[in-house]
């Protein structure tokens, strides 16, 4: 599936900022067996004194900006033409639960992609004793790992009522998961959680869901902004799968991934950082067309 | 008693002051090889001490404690209700250490630095120890300390590490034991320092006497090193620090001033096409090197913590790139992961291959079933703890012997032995070994850690001959920490010759690692104008209130209305005056000491002591004074501690820079003050005894007499406060003393006396001079107040943004 992605995010002030610095990860990128990218490019208004495109740890696309000249306000805007044709596989190659711990015993590298980077707490995954109570639960050590992630998922889905209203970017695990309730980003941090609790890596992914759905299906919720679902890593021959609980499903061909880490705090599209505190207001539109 | 004679090294022990010390017979005692058997080293230290009396010692004793209270040294301890400046615990007898020991002490620890630099470099590099086996992932991985967006960095000449601390500990058979690698940001140099002078002022002959190793060279070496870290000799060197509030920023304004070295916050830094640079009153000059004495992840909100503010944006980047020197790498705090220390040798002979020369402490990692089994076994008689701790196991509340834990703890522990014991390290417990404690008049054995440093210097790593020792308060390891009671003490490493004498002052005169002048940090330029001001605002609400209340004793009904006029007058300030002494004038006495705290670099001893008197004289007053004679009494000492500042700062401080922002400040607020006075009490409808009022509270009856005699009327009084060139308390004078260090100021647009600042003191000065008394109406002073407001303002913009 070909998609044009449009992303605004603007910032209105209300008062000048100068010296201003961010840090974007708003870059889609090409991706095996996932998605290619034609073509993606960020713009910024006003236009930045300092600009550098580079990668982070996880091998996100970073965009580093410095405004140092006073303005009251900033748009950031990033554009791509992405395909996505994601090889996913109905085969459950991973191995049973009981022995994941001994595949990810086995491997011996630090690099972006090793599972172990995603088993560990992290300021917004901290330990909760009701979510693990809640993934060991359902999980049985006899289950494949996939068969018990994807369950974990579906269950998630089912238990929680999705409600913009009832969370804050800033509301821990433990709150939404007593409110039984929140967005994609508090499902995804959640089910991520649980994962941990059962020994499985998982990690946060952040990315863009196409706008209109195809006919005759539903619309999937969290096509008016940026989305996030989560992924597990299910031994070595299954790999990292992804599993959008919001919307009860692995990851398709309507989802365009734009970033992966821990958590929220490595994905997030804008960490900013002006002089100035106080009140600003912040716009975000996502349009994701498909061409074909 | 003789105390100017140093003591003779073969007097007999005549069993004073060492005759009661009782050894510990379970640990190893650092004086006393057995009872009556003084090792060599102590000998002359011994001998002294057994030959003073107790008076004797006591006086030696009081000399450093004095010395410590006069040179404001003082530690921050956290309690419940936050935190509170204690004086330092000075234990005055000194560790003392035979060179010869010393010199193998120091061998293994140049040979631990380097293992540690080259862990740091494969960690943040290529990960071979990781390929190979030798280094357990998940000690990685899952540590707070390693810090993702440093991995691949090049730290600027190619090294992490640059200065080191390492806490030591010697076990029962007298061998040195590391008990963990400070690598992060380590403190306590800057005491060590403190702790020597001080010990000096006890036993500086003995000192002498016994050949002790100075300390003076190893931080000459350092700043050396420094100073040739940076890329040309225009970049600074700075101690960055995370401010005032920090338990050891007493330390860090400490080596800045001793190393000549910038004192900055992350606020003062800016990262600009990649480059760090200080902002400067100067505008942004370039910084070579930062010796960092907070946390990597709070340095750069952009990359690590974003929720620091304490922190300088782009950093990691800048960093990553090599940028400038950082003292150490950010990220180097991984190394003091306490479980990394059961896997060091084998690392030292992979990365060295050498066998390590000092042992740490025994130490087992339990992510193995091999080691969690064994463990197990032998849960009782080890140390547990979290195996990802970065603190010394007797100073973190979560590490405790097995046999020592609660049930409940107990219990846990041995679960996640079971489950997952990737969480647990243990380590064998040593029995700290001795050193003699003076309290009450007698010398008790108490259980000692040493902390030695280690620095990069032309000639490579070297060790300082000497440290920074903690006693514990009980026989108890656990009560060395100084948060729970314990003392510290200077270390001496003693020679049989005779030692080279060192100062920092030598070096000066070859040109050294000085900062390149003119580097005045925008903020402390701004705490120094605040300061300036917030003492002159404190000086005059002080004298209203003093002529205030002298006359509500005199006769508080009031018909001329004068009271309340002056009251109106305080209101303004956000003064009342009904009360003895106003919270609002205790407010600005916090600015005061606030403002004052923030550029303690800047200060002399005695400046800083004079600054401290004030505030403390104020809070010792505040409950039980009355209106009236009382408060006219306060107000006096008030105004005599004041005063007692403003001269240490107009006789002692050079006039670099930073004075004229002090200066400014204080022109500032006095021109403000005058006028408002001016304004409301000198107008022609002012209650009986305002002008009488304004020649008390501007400090000029008795000139007014001399200059005009017997002639009293409003004109007289605003041509003396307000338009006399050579009364130093009147408007106009001030006005001219802002034009004169204005005009100093550094100029930052090349617009020189053009520039918006210099333009507008000009006309506010020449418009009031060429005024006669009669046209400066309360509507002129008025306008004036405004403009000095506005001027204000526009320093502000032209020089702390």
């Amino acid at each position: 599936m070909l998609y044009d992605i449009n992303l605004t995010l603007g910032y209105d002030y209300g008062y000048p900022v100068s010296g201003a610095k961010h840090l974007l990860r708003v870059l889609p990128d090409t991706l095996n067996g996932i998605q290619r990218v034609q073509a993606a490019s960020v713009r910024i208004s006003p236009q930045p004194t300092e600009r550098e495109d580079g990668r982070d740890f996880f091998n996100n696309r970073t965009v580093a900006l410095s405004l140092r000249e006073a303005h009251e306000e900033l748009e950031i805007t990033m554009q791509a033409r992405v395909e996505v044709q994601r090889q996913t596989t109905t085969l459950d190659l991973s191995p049973l639960l009981s022995g994941l711990e001994a595949e990810i015993g086995s491997i011996r590298s630090l690099g972006f992609d090793t599972p172990h980077h995603f088993r560990h707490e992290t300021a917004r995954l901290r330990q909760v004793e009701a979510i693990a109570k809640y993934a060991h639960a359902s999980a049985s050590r006899t289950q494949t790992v996939r068969a018990v992630v994807q369950e974990l998922g579906y269950r998630i889905h089912e238990d929680f009522a999705y409600d913009p209203d009832a969370t804050l970017v800033d509301t821990s695990i433990a709150e939404a998961f007593a409110l039984k309730r929140g967005v994609c980003q508090d499902f995804a941090h959640i089910m991520i959680a649980a994962c941990h609790a059962l020994g499985i890596p998982a990690g946060y992914v952040s990315g863009f869901i196409r706008t209109v759905p195809p006919e005759g299906e539903e619309r999937l919720e969290g096509a008016d902004a940026m989305h996030a679902w989560m992924r597990a890593w299910c031994g070595r021959e299954a790999g990292w799968i992804e599993f959008d609980p919001t919307n009860a499903m692995l990851a398709s061909d309507d989802h365009i991934v734009v970033a992966y880490g821990r958590d929220y705090g490595d994905v997030s599209p804008v960490v900013g950082v002006l002089q100035a505190g106080g009140r600003h207001r912040i716009r975000q539109s996502v349009d994701v067309r498909p061409l074909s | 008693m003789i105390e100017t004679s140093a003591p003779d090294p073969f007097a007999p022990n005549r069993g004073g002051w060492t005759g009661s010390y009782r050894l510990n017979p379970d640990a190893f005692d650092e004086m006393m090889a057995a009872p009556g058997s003084v090792r060599p080293a102590w000998q002359p230290l011994v001998n002294a001490l057994d030959a003073f009396s107790a008076e004797e010692a006591a006086r030696r004793f009081a000399r450093a404690d004095r010395y410590l209270a006069d040179a404001g040294v003082f530690y921050r301890l956290y309690n419940k209700a936050g935190t509170v400046e204690r004086q330092w615990p000075l234990s005055h007898l000194p560790l003392i250490l035979d060179e010869g020991e010393w010199h193998a002490l120091a061998n293994g620890l140049v040979q631990r630095a380097e293992l540690l630099e080259a862990l740091c470099a494969d960690i943040y590099g290529d990960n071979r120890l990781v390929a190979e086996g030798l280094l357990p992932l998940e000690l990685i991985a899952g540590n707070a300390e390693f810090l993702r967006p440093m991995v691949g960095q090049k730290p600027a000449g190619g090294r992490f590490l640059h200065f080191l601390a390492f806490d030591l500990g010697r076990d029962v058979q007298g061998f040195w034991r590391i008990l963990g690698d400070r690598t992060q940001a380590p403190s306590g140099a800057g005491f060590a320092l403190e702790n020597r002078v001080a010990t000096a002022r006890a036993f500086g002959d003995i000192g002498s006497a016994s050949n002790l190793h100075r300390l003076a060279g190893f931080f000459r070496d350092f700043r050396d090193h420094l100073a040739a870290a940076r890329r040309n000799k225009n970049e600074g060197i700075a101690i960055i620090t995370p401010g005032p509030l920090n338990d050891t920023y007493f330390e860090h304004a400490y080596i800045a001033r001793y190393l000549g070295l910038l004192l900055l916050e992350g606020e003062d830094l800016a990262v600009v096409d990649g480059r760090v640079q200080v902002r400067t009153v100067s505008g942004l000059k370039p910084l070579g090197v930062l010796w960092r004495r907070l946390d990597a992840a709070f340095m750069d909100p952009l990359e690590l913590r974003s929720d620091s503010r304490i922190g300088t944006p782009g950093l990691a980047a800048a960093m990553r790139a090599g940028a400038a020197t950082m003292v150490n790498a950010l990220g180097s705090g991984i190394l003091e992961t306490r479980a990394l220390h059961a896997f060091l040798p084998a690392l030292a002979y992979r990365l060295i291959g050498e066998k390590l020369k000092i042992p740490n402490i025994a130490t087992w990692w339990c992510g193995a079933s091999k080691e969690a089994g064994w463990v197990r076994d032998r849960f009782d008689d080890l140390l547990i703890g979290p195996a990802l701790s970065t603190r010394l196991p007797f100073e973190d509340e979560e590490t405790q012997e097995g046999k020592r834990l609660a049930p409940a703890v107990r219990e846990r522990w041995l679960q996640a032995l079971e489950l997952d014991g990737r969480r647990v390290v243990a380590q064998e417990p040593i029995t700290l070994s001795t050193m003699p404690v003076d309290e009450d008049g007698q010398i008790s054995p108490r259980p000692v850690v040493l902390r030695a440093f280690a620095a990069r210097t032309a000639r490579g790593w070297t060790v300082m001959p000497g440290g920074f020792a903690r006693v514990g308060q009980t026989g108890e390891a656990s009560a060395i920490s100084l948060q729970r009671g314990g003392r510290v003490a200077d270390v001496w490493v003693v020679g049989s010759r005779p030692v080279e004498q060192v100062s920092l002052i030598n070096q000066e005169v070859c040109g050294g690692g000085r900062n390149p002048q003119g580097m005045l940090p925008a903020r402390t330029a701004d705490n120094l104008f605040w300061l300036g001001r917030y003492v002159e605002r404190t000086e005059a609400t002080v004298r209203i209130l003093r002529a205030y209340n002298s006359r509500w004793a005199e006769g508080p009904d009031d018909r001329s209305g004068l009271l309340q006029s002056l009251r109106d007058d305080l209101l303004t300030l956000g003064t009342d005056a009904r009360k003895a002494l106003p919270q609002s004038l205790l407010d600005t006495l916090g600015d005061v000491e606030r403002t004052g705290g923030r550029v303690r670099d800047r200060f002399s001893v005695d400046g800083w002591l004079a600054l401290r008197d004030l505030t403390e004289t104020a809070a010792q007053l505040s409950p039980r004074i009355q209106p009236g004679d009382d408060a006219v009494r306060a107000m006096t000492v008030l105004l005599r501690k004041l005063t007692g500042f403003s001269g240490l700062v107009h006789e002692n401080m050079v006039r670099f820079i930073g004075w004229r922002f002090l200066e400014i400040g204080r022109r500032m607020e006095r021109a403000k003050q005058m006028t408002r006075l001016l304004a409301r009490f000198a107008r022609p409808d002012a209650p009986d005894g305002a002008l009488d009022l304004l020649l008390e509270i501007g400090d000029s009856v008795i000139t007014h007499r001399r200059r005009y005699g017997m002639t009293f009327s409003t004109q007289t009084h605003v041509d003396l406060l307000a338009l006399d060139p050579l009364n130093p308390r009147s408007v106009l004078f001030q006005l001219a003393e802002l034009k004169t260090e204005i005009g100093l100021l550094p100029d930052r647009d090349g617009r020189g006396a053009r520039a918006p600042l210099p333009i507008e003191i000009m006309r506010l000065h020449s418009s009031l001079a060429v005024m006669a008394p009669a046209a400066v109406t309360s509507a002129v002073l008025e306008t004036l107040g405004a403009d000095l407001a506005a001027l204000s303002d526009l320093l502000s913009d032209s020089y702390f943004r």
